[in-house]
């Protein structure tokens, strides 16, 4: 356990360092409905570094962070001076047209030096979990010092403040995310900077308080992202941008409850439950009838929660078929791991097998592959055939609970059917 | 008049290279550890171009328009297989020339005959690090499996161009010769690194493995493309030291970050080997390949 903090800890700090700053750029960029302004600035910056390597400068350098900041600070020119277009046309078109603009010229740029399309992909694909003190060193005291700049002017950052004020906003916006992306990576960031920001606007009126629920919740997620991808064995970045996404769905459900009348969000919260949990019952039904042989999401999804529910539909014989072929897959599956774990061990010990044995190993292997797959087979098939014997009664079956949680009265509208007539 | 004639000789020398170069098979190959092995059979007889150029992942490789235009103009094309160069499909699908297509007479699988190691069937093992079940893709990293591979071109170039067969065959029995001598070489020198404990970043090595008797434990990513989890990673640290692995390798093309912080935890350091011609300076050709990933080795063994 002690391993584990000690491995998590220093990319917690970094989450809690970019949650602190991107909740509040977010809440700016929100107000200013420039949602994916980050992604622009963060594909200019990494076009800068990739003009940079190609001139020859190494990856790490004072002049490649030159060139990123420069080019990043056109950006900002560029999008403070478009600002009076939001009246004609949304700015989101310019930074959708940065956005690509740029990706496609580091594209064309980057075909002419394959070297640096890693170098590329690295600037924009950033992993939280391999980020340490170094990079704490680095973010904690830019971020302060955008911070403090920010608290100072901040009765200039409104957004309705002049050119000047805009191209300060947008030229420290792009140093933040020039740093953070290359850190966590793009999808990472966006969460960051929109998820906790949007929940604080949602549960919130005063801009302090939209901040304190943005860090609170933003930590508090961050540390649930990484536990779980911990914990589950999962990429930390993309834990982590789903653990943001469920946080905000969540958000959304409480909104209600929070902001209204909580007996009426019940009502509603539990309707919308109940009419979603009834148009999967029914589609499901209506998947049974017409096609019981393809895939069945909910009745899988059933099954693979608690296999003893086939003993429902399958008879004996099917599922001793079903139990024998399961069974015989497996075997064959641990066979083939064993004699690739064999031929692996081979390489350093003992005498070593030559071509013909590796060659006979891989005929096994490929044998038993198909083997599996003959099981595998039989499995899906003997399934199907018993779907398809139960198509109309499962059907029935599933309708009826459909009609079950519908949240329709059915007496008052059979009554009103009738009173019509 | 001196210069008159000297424009003369000139039209004359490109007409004649021109017909020269016409006269000369024009091979294409996916990946240019698969262009010098067409060079060492196919000689002066040969131009091969390679689809993917060094550095780039093959795996991940987009065509451009001109990689169409040299699939029209080839009239042999010699691919990895096993999945490797899987995006060759469509592109062949596209040019329309039966005869370079899979099953025609100019088209050269080189995994043909090879012994693939790691082969699943079509389940994704557990932890190999390749999302297809062909069995791991990277055999030209075996010299020995060198003798297979060439043995496929030959045979291609020999049907198509069946006057010039003797040539090839010899060119083949020059670069084996010169190729087993240099085996012998590297084996004496990585025999430093016997048993030694290696990880890698992606699962790129088992051949080379298998040859020289390296012992690769662990890979730091674990499927193609996906970021290692936090709980594989702590595992593969924890094994480095209980392990004392002391040497990472990275390709050119692969994360640093992530190599970095593997090798800087577990105290070991990184080496940067070419998984294909090409992809470090000094790589140029099939042999010189080994030569520099021996000597990156051999280098990180000594500092030990």
């Amino acid at each position: 356990m002690i391993d584990v903090i000690q491995f998590l800890w220093p990319a917690f700090l970094v989450a809690v360092c970019l949650v602190g700053i991107h909740a509040y750029f977010g809440i700016m960029v929100l107000a200013r409905k420039v949602i994916f302004v980050d992604l622009a600035l963060a594909q200019i910056a990494a076009l800068g570094a990739t003009v940079a390597f190609m001139l020859g400068h190494p990856p790490q350098s004072i002049a490649t962070y030159g060139y990123s900041l420069t080019f990043t600070l056109l950006a900002a020119v560029l999008l403070a001076f478009t600002r009076a277009w939001g009246t004609r046309v949304p700015q989101e078109a310019l930074i959708g047209v940065i956005y690509v603009v740029a990706a496609a010229i580091a594209i064309l740029l980057i075909d002419r030096a394959p070297q640096g399309a890693e170098h590329l992909k690295q600037i924009l694909t950033g992993n939280i979990l391999t980020s340490g003190f170094s990079d704490l060193a680095v973010i904690v005291p830019l971020y302060a010092a955008v911070g403090l700049l920010h608290w100072l002017l901040r009765r200039h950052m409104t957004g309705a403040g002049s050119l000047a004020w805009e191209f300060v906003f947008y030229a420290t916006f792009g140093i933040v995310v020039t740093s953070s992306v290359a850190i966590a990576g793009v999808l990472l960031v966006f969460s960051f900077l929109i998820i906790p920001a949007t929940i604080g606007i949602l549960l919130a009126d005063s801009l302090s308080r939209q901040l304190a629920i943005g860090w609170i919740i933003g930590v508090l997620v961050s540390a649930a992202g990484l536990a779980a991808s911990f914990v589950f064995d999962l990429p930390t970045g993309a834990a982590m941008v789903c653990a943001f996404g469920a946080s905000l769905a969540l958000a959304g459900v409480l909104y209600p409850f929070v902001r209204g009348d909580r007996q009426r969000a019940l009502r509603s919260t539990t309707r919308t439950v109940r009419w979603i949990g009834a148009v999967i019952l029914a589609g499901s039904a209506l998947q049974l009838a017409v096609a019981p042989r393809a895939d069945q999401p909910l009745l899988d999804l059933a099954e693979w929660a608690t296999p003893s529910l086939r003993r429902l539909y399958f008879t004996r014989a099917e599922a001793a078929t079903y139990a024998d072929a399961t069974e015989y897959a497996e075997r064959y599956r641990r066979q083939a791991e064993d004699l690739n774990e064999r031929e692996r061990r081979n390489r350093t010990e003992g005498q070593g097998l030559d071509d013909f044995a590796v060659a006979r190993i891989s005929s096994f292997l490929k044998s038993y592959g198909e083997m599996r797959k003959g099981e595998q087979f039989v499995m899906g098939e003997v399934r199907a055939r018993a779907r398809e014997r139960i198509r109309w009664i499962g059907s029935l079956a599933l309708l009826a609970c459909a009609f079950l949680v519908v949240p329709v009265r059915w007496r008052r509208l059979s009554m009103r059917f009738s009173g019509r007539k | 008049m001196l210069l008159l004639r000297s424009v003369l000789l000139f039209a004359l020398l490109a007409v004649a290279s021109a017909a020269f170069a016409q006269d000369r098979v024009q091979v294409v190959t996916t990946t240019t550890d698969l262009r010098s092995l067409t060079e060492a059979v196919g000689g002066d007889r040969v131009v091969a171009v390679s689809l993917v150029p060094p550095n780039l992942d093959a795996e991940e490789y987009q065509p451009k328009p001109q990689d169409m235009l040299r699939l029209k103009q080839a009239r042999l094309l010699v691919r990895v297989g096993l999945d490797y160069d899987l995006w060759l499909d469509r592109l062949l699908a596209q040019a329309g020339r039966p005869e370079i297509s899979r099953g025609g007479p100019a088209y050269v699988d080189a995994s043909f005959a090879i012994a693939v190691l790691e082969l699943r069937g079509m389940s994704v093992g557990p932890g190999d690090g390749h999302a297809h079940g062909s069995g791991n893709p990277h055999f030209w990293l075996d010299p020995k499996n060198a003798e297979t591979i060439t043995a496929n071109i030959l045979e291609a170039l020999a049907r198509l161009d069946p006057a010039n067969a003797r040539t090839y065959e010899a060119n083949r029995q020059a670069f084996l010769t010169r190729l087993n001598a240099k085996l012998t070489e590297w084996e004496s020198k990585l025999s430093a690194l016997k048993g030694m404990p290696i990880v890698a970043y992606h699962n790129s090595w088992p051949y080379f493995a298998r040859r020289f008797r390296l012992d690769v434990i662990g890979f730091i990513e674990t499927k193609p493309g996906v970021p290692p989890s936090p709980s594989h990673l702590a595992e593969i640290v924890r094994d480095m030291r209980a392990r004392g692995v002391r040497i990472v390798v990275r390709e050119p093309h692969e994360p640093e970050r992530d190599v970095a912080f593997v090798a800087s935890r577990a105290g070991a350091q990184i080496v940067k080997l070419a998984a294909s011609v090409g992809a470090l300076p000094g790589a140029n050709d099939y042999i010189s390949l080994f030569d520099v990933n021996v000597a990156a080795l051999t280098a990180a063994a000594a500092k030990q």
